[in-house]
């Protein structure tokens, strides 16, 4: 079989991404192959009958339009690949959901050999960007030995010599245009395919680095320029969880033990929740306990509403009671700031890239920054704070944009505030998200606003066309075919610089002001 | 299309009530006609745009303001609700504790918000998720009508998004409701009044759009 059939292409169409929430209605081809809307969420793995191939093509196309399945793919075959056997030739990326499709028998082709091989080695496939994957299924082989010059019926008067020789001379000319286009399109693919092996390349080498030579000398290396830029590439995913933790850090001094004391003192709580939700719907026991309550159904409420199209979060999902407990460990560690909307997908994109009590080492962590705490606590006066200094960059570097916005009173809290709560989990690609995080832990928080100033330069031809509600649809709901080249380069066009000033001193000088004189008073954190 | 003649209003529209009600599932249902059991949390807040062909003459134009749910974000979200013509306020009639909110987000938005001319802003309640088969509300009709008058809704309606069931009719109850608020004559000259204090709602005594 060639490496990409034409059959299951319409599963680019699939978009398992994070941002689609359409994609059940989109399902159109093979519908009988897909887990439909949720009535089967636990098994997005194909049945077991299916041929592993196909099983394998689909995590491959799929991921050409879904940066889910990529990051999916990329993520558990590293993960996985130590534990395969090398005699072992199904997908692996399917092991999590304790399905091995059986064994193929299909003879398969260089591509695919080269591929189970990468996968064995520790190299990772990556499919190309989604746009130039796009154009190529738009590409339909034209059928140029099916197109057949015939003349007229027989009941039907022939043609005249001229008109014969005119429609032979057409007929070549489209023969000829169309293997133009063939061979064409045949060297995009090519160019497509080298490049993606480019970067598995560099990925598989990247990979070396940070395990053989970054990892074992963090503290002394984390800051070098060969590192940092290193890093602004994107983390190999076989070593970006642990990246993240490392950058992180931990001056909580959580360890796994305190995480697992919280962890039983939050299940106690969802036990004695439902045994007196039970007996006593209505009264209110008590407002303190009423508050926790409405957390722990807040928690409950919202992971059936983090990233539903992956269909691992949800109840019956791989992944549900995991979120749950680290979100409701959490709630123990800090009642001070309790659960708050947006902390779902944080922790969510942390258990993807983490062991549990990892990701709630992080997670407790990452919400101990001061940016994640000012926005968790719902400080608004230093929420505010935070936009006037993005918007000091934001007029610095784009100052059309920044007056167009301005003449509809476009305030950043429009946009902003659900991409720095969710650390743009939400709002881009997960796979872009994870880039983002990447330079985030390195950067600080800086680089989410200065990712914000990136997304807004992307499209600011864009945005100077749009009137206010479509600007503000548009920004509440990026396109899904952003890509990470594109995304990067705009926001490496950022200049964090405000005469001679940086984030940080822009930050504290505008603290400052409100010392002095804002009325603004801060509101209590609610407990 | 007598487009000569035709006037264009346009009206900005809270959806606001308790978290995982169905705002964000109405506005689908009535902006785009589907649903999804799938909608992602909504953080901050989210935008749609409706165009109604009001009657012959006249074209509405709604921007609906889809804003997050948790308490939390209370102070966050007032100033998402700076020039709003008009609000829904959505509660889960499987959750007897969105309905207890209710009272909550009215009050909220009458202390934050007044029309030019100081009276609240037209209100519709709506009864989400009517189709999951709980009759809560059913044989209280009479007492759902009291409580709208006792908090100065305009209307109330049951609705589904799921079963596209009222959302059309409420729209059109609320839109009513503001043409008429808007044909009052107008005492103050302040187009945005955000008065923080003042939580004492002045009911608008219209309940043409009670259900009988």
């Amino acid at each position: 079989p060639a490496a990409l059939p034409p059959a299951p292409l319409g599963f680019t169409d699939v978009n398992l991404n994070s941002r689609n929430t359409y994609e059940v209605s989109r399902r159109r081809s093979a519908p009988e192959h897909l887990p439909h809307g949720g009535t089967a969420p636990a098994e997005p793995a194909p049945p077991p009958q299916e041929p592993a191939e196909r099983a394998r093509h689909r995590v491959g196309i799929a991921g050409a339009g879904s940066s889910f399945a990529e990051f999916f793919t990329r993520n558990f075959f590293t993960k996985r690949t130590k534990e395969l056997k090398p005699a072992v030739q199904s997908a692996p990326g399917w092991k999590l959901f304790g399905k091995v499709p059986p064994r193929e028998n299909l003879p398969k082709d260089s591509k695919i050999i080269q591929q189970e091989y990468e996968a064995r080695t520790g190299r990772m496939y990556k499919p190309p960007p989604p746009s130039a994957r796009r154009k190529n299924i738009e590409f339909e082989p034209l059928s140029t030995t099916a197109l057949i010059l015939e003349d007229r019926p027989a009941n039907l008067p022939a043609k005249s010599v001229e008109e014969a020789l005119r429609h032979r001379q057409e007929y070549d000319e489209m023969v000829a245009e169309a293997k133009k286009r063939e061979i064409k399109e045949a060297h995009k693919r090519k160019k497509i395919m080298r490049e993606r092996f480019k970067q598995e390349e560099n990925i598989a080498s990247a990979m070396v680095i940070w395990v053989n030579e970054i990892l074992p000398n963090w503290e002394g290396m984390r800051a070098t320029r060969r590192v940092r830029e290193l890093w602004w590439q994107g983390l190999p995913p076989s070593v970006r969880g642990k990246v993240w933790s490392l950058a992180v850090g931990n001056e909580l001094n959580i360890t796994p033990e305190l995480y697992e004391i919280f962890l039983s003192r939050a299940k106690e709580r969802w036990k004695s929740f439902s045994e007196t939700s039970s007996e006593n719907d209505t009264e209110d026991a008590g407002a303190s306990v009423a508050d926790r309550e409405a957390s722990l159904e807040l928690i409950k409420l919202d992971i059936s509403r983090t990233f539903p199209s992956l269909y691992i979060f949800q109840k019956g999902g791989p992944y549900h009671d995991l979120l749950h407990s680290v979100l409701g460990a959490y709630t123990c560690y800090r009642p001070d700031v309790g659960y708050v909307q947006g902390m779902s997908f944080i922790a969510a994109v942390l258990i993807l890239n983490l062991e549990e009590a990892d990701a709630f080492i992080a997670f407790a962590n990452l919400l101990n920054k001061p940016c994640q705490l000012a926005f968790f606590r719902v400080d608004h006066s230093m929420m505010l704070k935070y936009f006037a200094a993005f918007e000091v960059f934001f007029e610095e570097n784009l100052p059309k944009l920044f007056l167009h916005f301005k003449s509809y009173s476009l305030t950043p809290d429009i946009y902003l505030i659900d991409w720095i709560f969710t650390l743009y989990s939400k709002s881009l690609p997960l796979d872009l998200a994870c880039r983002v995080w990447d330079v985030f832990c390195r950067d600080g928080e800086e680089f989410l606003f200065r990712t914000g100033l990136g997304i807004l330069r992307l499209y600011e031809d864009i945005l100077l066309q749009m009137d206010f509600i479509h600007i503000a649809q548009f920004l509440t709901k990026l396109p899904e075919d952003i890509t990470s080249e594109k995304l990067f380069s705009c926001i490496a066009a950022i200049q964090m610089q405000n005469s001679n000033k940086k984030w940080a001193q822009v930050f504290a000088s505008l603290m400052k002001d409100n010392k002095e004189g804002d009325k603004n008073h801060s509101p209590a954190p609610k407990s | 299309m007598q487009k000569h003649s035709q006037k264009e209003h346009l009206y900005k529209l809270l959806v606001i009530g308790d978290l995982g009600v169905g705002k964000t599932s109405i506005i689908k249902r009535y902006v785009h006609q589907n649903f999804s059991p799938h909608y992602r949390a909504t953080i901050g807040v989210d935008f749609a745009l409706k165009v109604l062909n009001w009657d012959a003459e006249t074209v509405v134009r709604l921007q609906l303001w889809d804003i997050a749910g948790q308490e939390r974000f209370g102070n966050m979200t007032r100033v998402y609700y700076r020039e709003a013509m008009g609000a829904f306020i959505v509660f889960d009639v499987t959750r007897p504790a969105t309905f207890e909110a209710v009272t909550k987000w009215k009050e909220d938005l009458d202390s934050k918000l007044v029309l030019p001319n100081g009276k609240p802003v037209p209100a519709v309640l709506l009864a989400n998720k009517c189709d999951q088969g709980i009759d809560v509300l059913m044989n209280n009709g009479i007492k759902m009508d009291q409580f709208c008058k006792e908090n100065g809704f305009v209307g109330w309606f049951e609705t589904s998004a799921k079963e596209n069931i009222n959302i059309n009719e409420a729209s059109r109850c609320l839109v009513k409701h503001i043409i008429a608020s808007e044909s009052d004559p107008v005492q103050s000259v302040e187009p945005d009044i955000v008065k923080p204090h003042m939580n004492s709602s002045k009911i608008v005594s219209c309940s043409s759009c009670f259900k009988s």
